[in-house]
Order: C-alpha cells, then structure tokens, then sequence
C-alpha cells in the first residue's frame, strides 16, 4: 500500500499544511453533520410507521384495528427492547471512558453492544415465528409486521454502526503503534473520534425511538 | 509533510480521507465495471427468484395462484444487490467490517472510467447526465405512445390494458426517474466547483445514489415483464392491492428510487454545509447552490416517507399484511396520506433545481446583478419548507378530513409567494439589461414563461371550489406538464447548454440549438395549452377513449406532441455533432461568467482547484466598475470556521 | 429601480410597460368577464356549476393581469432590452442594480395580499356554497338546509320526497368496476342504472364504491366525489335546469376506467316522481334482492380486497388456505 502512495506521489498536487487542516476541519464537520441528517431521516422514516398506527387506530376500519386486545408476544418485546437498550447504553456509556482516555474499555463496552445487538437482530427475526395473529388479521397486526421490518433495520444499523467503530479502533490501535486514538490529533484518530460522537448520538436517538415504539406495540 | 503525530511512531502513513493524492486505477477488463454490475444483477434475480419459488412452494395459497409476489420481490431485491455488489458499491462498507480505512480516492482515466463506480464527482456528474438523458427519452417514447392512443375515441392503437401500462410507465419513469434525479447531473456536477471545494463530503455515497437511480429504472421497468401495473404513477390503494405482481416492480422500485434520492441528498446537503471554501459565507453562495440545499433537505426528510409507504405496499402483497386494506382494518386513505405526504415535496423536488439554474444563467446573459439575491434565497428555503404542510390539496374531493380544506387551500395558496419571490427576482434582472439572447438565455426566458401559466393553473386548482371543476381531469394534466416540463426540463435543457462546454469542454452548436428551442417551445406550448380546454370540457386523465366533440382538440394536441418529440432529436443530433462527430473545443469561460466553477481551467483538474480558494464576495458583480475579485485563487486558506463543531465533539482537547 | 441611464428612450419604459399593462388588463378582463366567462365549464345546470363558474371567472379576472404584466416584461425584455438594440446602453451593474427595497417591499405586500384574499375569498365560496359540490367525507359540516334531517331520515328508511316541498332527494351513487348504479332511499331503495333528478331540489349525493376507488363527477351538474370502498362521501347541489348531464369517472379504477361514463337526466318534478314511483313499484322484486340500504356495503370475497375477518378468523379463506401447513398455532 504505502508503494502506491510513493508512486502516486509524482502525480500528486501539493497540499499546504493549512489545507489539510481545512480539509480535516470540513470532514469532521461532515461527520457531526451527516450524524444529524440521519437521525432526522430516520425520524421521518418511523413517524411514517407511527402515523400509520395512530390513523389505523383511530379510523378502526371494520372494527378491526384490534379485536379482542390481541398482543404481539411480549417475552420477546421485552427481550428485543433490552437488549436493544443494552447495546444503545454501551455506545453512550463506553463514550464517557474513553473520553476519560479507556480505550479498552470503550471497546470491551461496545463489543458488548455489538453481540447485543446481534443477538436482538436474531430475536426480532425469530419473533415471526411466535406472532399469534395472522399479518392481515387487523390494523394492529399488520403494523406490528411493518414495526418489526423496520426495527430489523434499526437493529441491523446499530450493530453495523457498532461493530465498524470498534474494528476501526482495533486497526488503528494496530496501524498506528503507539499513538492514543483517544486524545491524539492525527486526522485518523480525530476522524475515528468523530465518528464515535457521531455514533453515539445516534444510539441515543435509537434508545428513545425503539423506547416509544416498544411502548406503543407492546404495552398500549 | 507536517501532520502532527506524536514523537517515537516511525512512517506515519498519511491519512487517507484528506489525501488528495490521486492513485490510477486500475482499467482492467477483469475489474469492477458495468459489466460485472449486469453479471451480479442477473445471478441476484435468478437466486432471488429461486428462493421466492422455494418459500412460496410451501403456502398453497401462492403455489396455487400463478402470481408469487414473493418471489417477484426476491428476485428484484436479489437482482439490486447483485448490481450494487458487482459494480463495487458494497466493497468499502464490507471492508469496513475489518475496521480498514477508506482508501484514497482513485483517479481513473480514460473513457471505461464513465462505466466504473467512480468517485470523482465530476465523472458521476457526467454520468446522471446520460442517466437522465436516457430515462428522460425513454419516459418520452411512451408518451408518444400515449398521443398516438388519444388521437382517435374509438378507434385504438392499443387494448384498453397496455394502454394503462404505457401510461403508468410513463408518469412512473418521468416522475420518479427523469424529474427527480435531475439534482443528479448538475447538482454534482458543479455543487462542489460552486462552493469552492475539491471534493464532496461522501463521494461513496454520491456514487451509491447514482447506481441505485440505475437500478431502480430496471426495476420499475420489470413491471412490464410482470404485466404492468394499471395505477399511474400514484398507485392508489384498493387498486394497488388488486393489481398483479407487476405492482411489485412498483412498489419496490419506489422503495429503491427513495435510498437513491435520500443518499443523494443526503451527500450534497452535508458538502454544501461543510465544504464551502474560506469566505464562502452563506450570503456569497450562489442561487444554484441554495436552490440544490433546499432540493436537498426535500430529499432527505421526504423521500424516507415513500420508502415506509413502499414497504407497507410490498407487505401487503408479500405478507398478506392490510394495511391498506380498509376490510381488514387497514385504509385506504393511509396510502393517500403518506404517498402525497411524500408528493408533494417531491414536485418541489423538481422544481427547484430550475428555479435555480435559472437564477445562475440570467445574470450572466443580462450583465447584471441577480436583482434582491436574498429574496431568492429566502423564496426556495420557504418553497421547501411550505412544501410539506400542503399534501392534502390533491385530496380535496376525496372524502379525508374535508374540514381541514381551507386550511390546505391557505397553505396551498401561501406556497405562491415564494414561489412568486423567484419571479421577482428573475424580471428584476432583465430590467433594463442589454441582454444577450444565446440559446440558454432563451431556456431561461421560457421557463418563466410556461412556469407563469403552470403556476397561475396551480392557484386555480388550489381554489376548493374551482377544483370539483378541474380535479381528475386534463386540466391538472396540463398543469403538472407546465410546472414540470416548461419549468423544470426547460431549465435542465437551458443549463446544459450553458454547462455542457464546461463539463466537456466542447461548445454545443448555436444553430442547432437554436432549431431545438424554438421548435421544443413551440409545439410544448402547442401540445400542452390545448389539453387545458380539454380539461375544462371534461376529459378525466387515464382515459383511452374519449367524449367525439373532444377529438379535434385532441389530434391537435397529438400532433403538436410528435413534432415536440422531434424537436429533442435535434437535440440528440446536435450532442452527437458537438461532442462528438465535429467537436469544437469550448474556450475557458464561453458565456464570460463570474461563477466560481468557470474560473477552473477547462477540462478541471481532479481536484478542481490548485489552492482552495479564498472566497471574497458573490459572483454576481456583472458590470460594475471597480468590483472586488472574486476570489484568491493562489494563497493557503486559514483555517475553516467550523472548528467550533470540533471543539464541540472534542471537550479534553 | 434609480439608474445613472441617461438614454431618454429608456428613461420612459417603466411609465410605458405601466400605462400598457392597465390598458391590456383592462381590455382583457373586460372581454374576458363579457365573452368568454359565461360559457366556461360547466355552464350553470345547478346551484354548484353556477358559484363555481363564478369562482372561475373571478379567479381568472385577477389572473390575467397578472399574467399579462409578466408576459409583458418578458416582451420588453426580448425587444427592447435586447443587445441587438443599438441604442441599447450597456447593463448598469452596482449595488442599486442588486436590489430596491422598495421594489422587494411592495412585491411581497402585493403578492400576498392577493393571495390572502384568494384564501378567504375561496373559503367564503365554499362555505356559501355548502360544499360547492365536492366529496365532504360522511359527515359534511357544510350542507344545506334540511339535508341532515333528510339523509338520517333516508337511512332508516323512513324518508320521503315529493314534488313542490324543497325537500332533500337523498341519492346513493354506487360505483364498481367499471360502473355507476344509483339507489334513491326515499323511494324504497330502488337501483337504477339511470341518474334521473328532479330539477330546483336540493340533492344530496351519497357516493360509496364496491372495490377500488373511483371518483363520481356529474359533469354539468359540477359535483365530484371520490367514492371509496366501505365510507360514504357527500356532495350537495341544487339543480336549476332541465337537460342531460353527464357522469365520468374521473379516478384512475383500472383497465376499463376510460369506458367508465353515463348520462343522466334533470326532469321536471312531477316527471320525476311519477317516473320513481313507477320504477319503485316496476323493480319491487329486485330490490328485494338487494342487501339492505346503507352508507357503504361490504364486499364479498369477489370483492377488490378479497375475505373478510369479522372476530379474528378468516372468512371466506380458511386461515389453512392462506397459510399453508406453517400457519401459526
Ligand atoms: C414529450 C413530452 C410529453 C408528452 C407529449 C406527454 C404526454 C402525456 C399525456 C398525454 C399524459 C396523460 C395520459 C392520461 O392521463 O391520459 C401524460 C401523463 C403524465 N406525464 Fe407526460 N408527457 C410528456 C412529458 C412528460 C414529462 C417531462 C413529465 C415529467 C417530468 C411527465 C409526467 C407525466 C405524469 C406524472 C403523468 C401522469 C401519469 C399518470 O397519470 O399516472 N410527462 N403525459
Ligand atoms: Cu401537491
Ligand atoms: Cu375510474
């Protein structure tokens, strides 16, 4: 790898110092950014499945939004939501170590999230196979498929998200022998930084939504 | 090299998300191309197709029908991965898997790089400019399909069930394919050139956009494969779920167009907050680039709606879920609300995007200032942000929530002053200029004119009472073509003649353009103003027959649209003659503009620009004695004002 | 708009483009309101059709200046202001080419307080038009007089009309792939594949669909109403004039929609009663047949949407039929 770069070194233009860092600056920008804009995507992506809910609910078409109370089984929900909220906390809590300057135990933290979230992924799938309703059975039920499509996603995005971060971390560590990825101001390690507030924030969003949803599916 | 790393680590290697080190790729046959994309799409279809068998095999219910949807969306689902993979989407979000880094951006050359995933956006810009050119043409072979049909109520060209067809593909394609993707060509194109930055922020992501839209135009147009589906591009419920598997490719290709907006918008919105260059403020960038952060923001926040909308459809019809199954305790009216909830912006989507580009060539053919710059601006962020409180006003006959009509009719009517702003803004430019009439400035002059008729039509149809008039029926038909066609694919058309010498750097013939914008003027206005009348005398829209009185109006109307559909093969010709058979090499700066992207040497360089500009003031001081430069083009910048985010992210530091 | 412009001929093309814009206004408006607006769509067959040609004409009285100023500016622009000109003076840059607060100003102020009295202007239309004949959903809030009293009357069945009383005709309109059949609850339920009205009665329109959704628009009689599978959609209208009118659909219901058309007719009211009392006593058998009158029917499982679950199972499928073997316990 680093033959290419010294070959493509002839080909290159010049950069000045302060245009790298401009060009840092602007990436670390587009992190906290894109970070933001996604959250607000999904937002608009679950208010699509919690409109539906309400207006099903409240049209109660053929009095068939929820008959007889049917419940999506809740030793499942119950499971999902745990865990799901255990990788989320993982994210937020392994954050406040590793500003502390833990690496290892950041990434112990988020390893655990990762097989949580794995593990929530296989339940919510396994979960098709417990439903007692049929999917066009009610208003009620059909949403509750939609719900578990979409928390699929969610859950498959956490744990991508997750696992991506703390693989990077590992190579870093790995790469660049000696240098604390933690506090360090080479671009990679701040780059690897904002991702991981990216991140976080992310699952914070991600532990209030599935909080809402498991509420609205599960309980109400 | 003065990257700052800790004292004792021996060969720091460079980083590689600002290295700006091109590295040549590799041209190979046996690498990533379209050709392994169309191998990998292929074998998904058959796998995916397979599996739906397979699953579908066990329920009797599937196996019995003749119609599995399931394995129509397998197949299709399989087939859009398959692409993804073997075109080399998926190859940096697998290797991330590993935890590596993303490798420096390769520079490709030579013509097989427009049939690679490439990450220079100049080369993806290129690349949806044929994209859009090709939907577009196939979206317009339909519609003369369409004509031929209408010219005669009785007599048919088609059966009353292709007829559908050809109609719901042509809204289809055109709609989601040919309009919406129209931020693709010159939006990254030149966003970056206009802001001053060498690159976007997430090139991969721009780059995924691109081969999604390429998918799903192969996906709606399996439907055809699957018997079509007879809904029109706006898929009303009970219909949908009584349609064949052909509605699949709908619904699904919806659900792949709506990733392929999001993540476009997504890339564009984020460059343009982050990557506008030293001194680019937000009073210096130019319109172009406000009217493609508006787009950008419908894009993102819309588009997710249509993916939800899509997946409770597939549901439906995979899963025996009802959610739009009033019976069964779903509603119909939930596919209303969420298709225009995303409908709505969507049309703004593709409206913008004009009103932007002709903001950016009016003042360079008038010599003078873009008259009240803010006002401009001001006009496409209150479009965007209006746009998605107004939905319910193509629901107004409907039956859903009738008390809330005045409220839409309000709202609806209130979108006309911004949208008014624009027109402010473009006759307070020509006031008084020596304007010079080359062939954009024509486009320019046309889009206000048609898009003045598409809008006034609009304030009729938002009017409550006027609307039992005209909604359904030819009028709105006409309508949507003025708004969408006069203004939209005018302004396209118009900013290709003005950009193409820069992205190409060959001019496009005068004369020829000429030919091409005076007959597409013509016969569009000829084609489309008649179907007003007819509108009013009563022609629902999706009909393939029609009331006898209305048949003259109706030939006249067909005529005038085959000699519009001949007028884009001049346009065809000239591309060919200009760019290719007798090119003629394009000066630096043909029209003379102050725009930043025109201060590059032509072709641009891979990253744009030698030194990051130093931006000094907005690019519109046409004709004006001693106005500052635009920008410094030679020193170093300082540091991005933005550190304040990162000292955010980064508290111990 | 100051300029340092010293060419005296274009020193007066604001004052001129304003004095032809009042004058081609004026003229157009005029001949519009005189010439054209009476015969615009849909004529004045009922109360509806006359308020909304009236709505038309009004909204495109306002539009053609508006119009006309644009167009007109864009003709300056392309002869007078036009490079080819010789005595065009070169464009005049500067910041008082960038922008007039004055000019901004007014144009927001102008601009929307047109479009603020078009609002109210089209809310007051649609409240005194109670509806002006669109699709109001079952329970309308803006209905005439009388129509409440006379629908929840039709519904039990114990409505009735008769000619001279201005009492409301309560009509049901139903519409299925790729048909319009129409009950009238006051004379027994009866269905006719004919919609015959009696003329200067109010009518009250109740527009249901067996399947997908179509859309009921009487064209002269200017009602349209999407009619939806399982909900009621209301529409008012008074009739003013004899004559046949005719009825499209005009949402998109699938292969056959474009063959989707009737006509109908506005009878005198004793016409119209004795040809409802004979059709009545005429299809007595058949309408015995015919389920119970209501707001909306449920279809049966030939219908757009297949079975039905009243309490959880599937009816007429067997859950076994759907499922296969896999179906849950
Ligand atoms: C060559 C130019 C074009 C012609 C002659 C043309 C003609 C037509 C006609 C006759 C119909 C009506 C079919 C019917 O309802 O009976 C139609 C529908 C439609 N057109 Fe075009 N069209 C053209 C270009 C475009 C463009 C550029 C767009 C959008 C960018 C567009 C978008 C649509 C849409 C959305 C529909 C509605 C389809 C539906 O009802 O679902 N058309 N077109
Ligand atoms: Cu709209
Ligand atoms: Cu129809």
């Amino acid at each position: 790898m680093s033959d290419a770069f010294k070959a493509a070194d002839k080909i290159r233009i010049s950069d000045t110092p302060e245009e790298r860092e401009f060009e840092l600056r602007a990436h670390i920008g587009a992190i906290w950014s894109g970070g933001r804009l996604f959250i607000g995507m999904y937002t608009f992506l679950l208010a699509s499945l919690v409109f539906s809910y309400f207006y099903l609910r409240s049209s109660n078409n053929g009095i068939l939004w929820r008959p007889n109370h049917v419940t999506a089984p809740t030793a499942y929900g119950w499971t999902i939501y745990t865990l799901t909220l255990l990788a989320a906390s993982m994210a937020i809590f392994g954050q406040a170590r590793l500003r502390r300057g833990n690496v290892s135990e950041w990434q112990a933290a988020i390893w655990v999230g990762v097989v949580a979230a794995l593990f929530a992924l296989f339940m919510q799938i396994w979960e098709f196979t417990a439903v007692p309703f049929y999917p066009g059975s009610s208003g009620y039920a059909s949403t509750f498929i939609g719900y578990s499509v979409m928390n699929i996603l969610t859950i498959f995005i956490v744990a991508y998200w997750l696992e991506t971060t703390v693989a990077r971390s590992h190579w870093l560590v790995k790469e660049f022998r000696g240098v604390e990825i933690q506090f360090s101001k080479h671009p990679s390690a701040q780059s690897f930084r904002a991702n991981v507030a990216s991140m976080t924030y992310f699952m914070g969003f991600v532990a209030l939504s599935s909080t809402l949803l498991f509420a609205m599916f599960y309980l109400l | 090299m003065t990257t700052s790393v800790e004292a004792g680590v021996e060969a720091p290697k460079p980083p590689a998300f600002i290295d700006i080190k091109p590295r040549r790729g590799q041209n190979g046959w046996l690498s990533q191309h379209v050709g392994t994309a169309a191998l990998g799409g292929f074998l998904g279809y058959i796998l995916g197709h397979w599996l739906g068998n397979f699953i579908g095999s066990s329920y009797p219910y599937i196996a019995n029908s003749g119609q599995n949807s399931l394995a129509v969306l397998l197949a299709l689902l399989f087939m859009v991965v398959g692409w993804l993979l073997g075109i080399g989407a998926l190859n940096h979000p697998i290797a991330k898997i590993l935890g590596r880094e993303a490798k420096g951006e390769v520079e490709y050359t030579g013509w097989t790089r427009y049939f690679r995933y490439n990450l220079d956006h100049k080369v993806v810009g290129i690349q949806y400019v044929v994209g859009v050119l090709i939907f577009f043409f196939t979206g317009g072979l339909l519609a003369m399909a369409i004509r031929t049909e209408l010219l005669n109520p009785t007599v048919h060209v088609f059966s009353a069930d292709t007829y559908i067809k050809i109609v719901s593909e042509h809204g289809t394609i055109m709609m989601m394919m040919a309009s919406s993707v129209v931020v693709g060509p010159l939006g990254n194109y030149f966003v970056p050139l206009m802001i001053g930055s060498r690159r976007m922020a997430f090139p991969r992501i721009e780059a995924f956009s691109l081969w999604t839209f390429i998918a799903g135009y192969f996906v709606i147009f399996s439907a055809l494969a699957y018997g079509g589906f007879p809904t029109g591009w706006t898929g009303y419920a009970p219909l949908q779920t009584q349609a064949g598997p052909g509605m699949v490719s709908y619904l699904f290709g919806f659900a792949v167009i709506s990733v392929g907006m999001m993540t476009a918008g997504f890339n564009l919105a984020v460059t343009i907050i982050n990557y506008r260059a030293p001194g680019m403020t937000w009073s210096r960038v130019p319109v172009f680039v406000w009217s493609i952060i508006a787009t950008a923001a419908l894009l993102t926040l819309a588009s997710p709606v249509l993916t939800a909308a899509g997946l409770f459809g597939l549901l439906d019809k995979t899963a025996q879920t009802s959610f739009y199954v009033t019976e069964h305790g779903g509603s119909s009216y939930l596919w209303q609300n969420l298709f225009w909830f995303f409908g709505h912006p969507e049309v703004y989507i593709m409206a913008l995007p004009g009103f932007g580009i002709v903001g950016e060539i009016i003042p360079v053919f008038t010599r003078k200032p873009l008259f009240a710059y803010r006002i401009a601006a001001a006009g496409m962020i209150g479009v965007a942000l209006l746009s998605f409180f107004v939905w319910q006003h193509h629901l107004f006959q409907s039956g859903i929530d009738p008390d809330m009509r005045p409220l839409f009719m309000l709202t609806t009517e209130l979108i006309s002053i911004p949208t008014g702003f624009i027109f402010l803004v473009g006759m307070g430019t020509l006031y008084r200029a020596k304007i010079r009439y080359e062939v954009p400035m024509l486009f320019c002059m046309a889009v206000y004119f048609n898009f003045l008729i598409g809008g006034i039509s609009g304030v009729f149809l938002s009017d409550v009472p006027v609307n039992v008039t005209v909604h359904g029926g030819f009028f709105v038909l006409s309508h949507f073509h003025y708004t969408i066609m006069g203004g939209l694919i005018f302004a396209f058309f118009g900013g290709l003649y003005f950009w193409l010498p820069k992205m190409t750097g060959r001019t496009m013939n005068k004369k020829l353009g000429l030919w091409h914008f005076w007959t597409m003027f013509g016969f569009f206005n000829l084609t489309f103003f008649p179907m007003f009348i007819i509108g009013l005398l009563g022609q629902p829209r999706r009909v393939f027959s029609y009331a006898r009185n209305l048949q003259t109006l109706n030939e006249f109307s067909s005529i005038a649209a085959f000699f519009l559909g001949a007028s884009f093969l001049i346009f065809v010709a000239n591309l060919m003659w200009s760019q290719f058979i007798a090119p003629e090499k394009a000066p630096a700066n043909p029209w003379d503009s102050l725009g930043l992207e025109w201060q590059t040497a032509t072709p641009i360089p891979h990253y744009n620009f030698e030194r990051i500009p130093v931006i000094m003031t907005d690019p519109y001081h046409y004709s004006e004695v001693g106005a500052p430069a635009l920008a410094d083009f030679g020193n170093g910048p300082p540091v991005h004002a933005s550190s304040a985010v990162a000292a955010a992210i980064e508290p111990e530091q | 708009m100051s300029s340092t412009n010293t060419n005296p001929s274009q020193e007066h093309h604001l004052r001129r483009i304003v004095v032809i814009w009042v004058a081609l206004s004026v003229v157009c408006d005029l001949l519009y309101w005189i010439f054209i607006g009476p015969h615009v769509p849909p004529g004045r067959m009922t109360s509806t059709a006359t308020a909304n040609q009236f709505d038309f004409n009004v909204l495109m009285v306002i539009a053609l200046p508006v119009m006309i100023g644009v167009w007109e500016w864009l003709a300056f622009a392309a002869l007078m202001w036009n490079s080819k000109r010789a005595d065009m003076p070169e464009s005049v840059g500067g910041p008082a080419a960038a922008g007039n607060r004055r000019t901004e100003v007014s144009w927001i102020v102008v601009t929307t307080v047109v479009v603020l009295f078009l609002a109210v202007y089209g809310t007051i239309e649609l409240y005194s038009g109670a509806g002006s004949g669109s699709g109001e959903g079952p329970n309308p809030i803006l209905q005439p007089a009388g129509a409440m009293k006379a629908e929840t009357a039709a519904l039990s069945g114990s409505g009735s009309w008769a000619p001279y009383t201005n009492a409301v005709l309560p009509v049901q309109v139903i519409a299925q792939q790729w048909k319009f059949t129409y009950r009238y609850p006051t004379f027994g339920g009866f269905e006719s594949p004919y919609l015959i009205l009696p003329v200067n009665t109010e009518i009250a329109f109740n527009v249901t669909s067996l399947d997908v959704i179509h859309s009921f628009w009487a064209y002269q009689l200017e009602v349209k109403a999407d009619a939806n599978p399982l909900q009621n959609n209301v529409a008012f209208t008074k009739t003013g004039q004899l004559g046949t009118f005719e009825v499209r659909c005009s949402e998109l219901c699938g292969i056959w929609h474009g063959a989707m058309f009737n006509k109908g007719k506005v009878l005198s009211e004793s016409a119209f009663m004795a040809w409802a009392t004979s059709t009545e006593s005429k299809n007595a058998a058949n309408t015995k047949l015919l389920p119970p009158f209501a707001w909306s029917y449920v279809p049966d499982a030939n219908g757009a949407a297949g079975g039905f679950y009243p309490d959880g199972n599937v009816t007429p499928y067997s859950p076994v039929e759907i499922y296969g073997s896999k179906q849950p316990s």
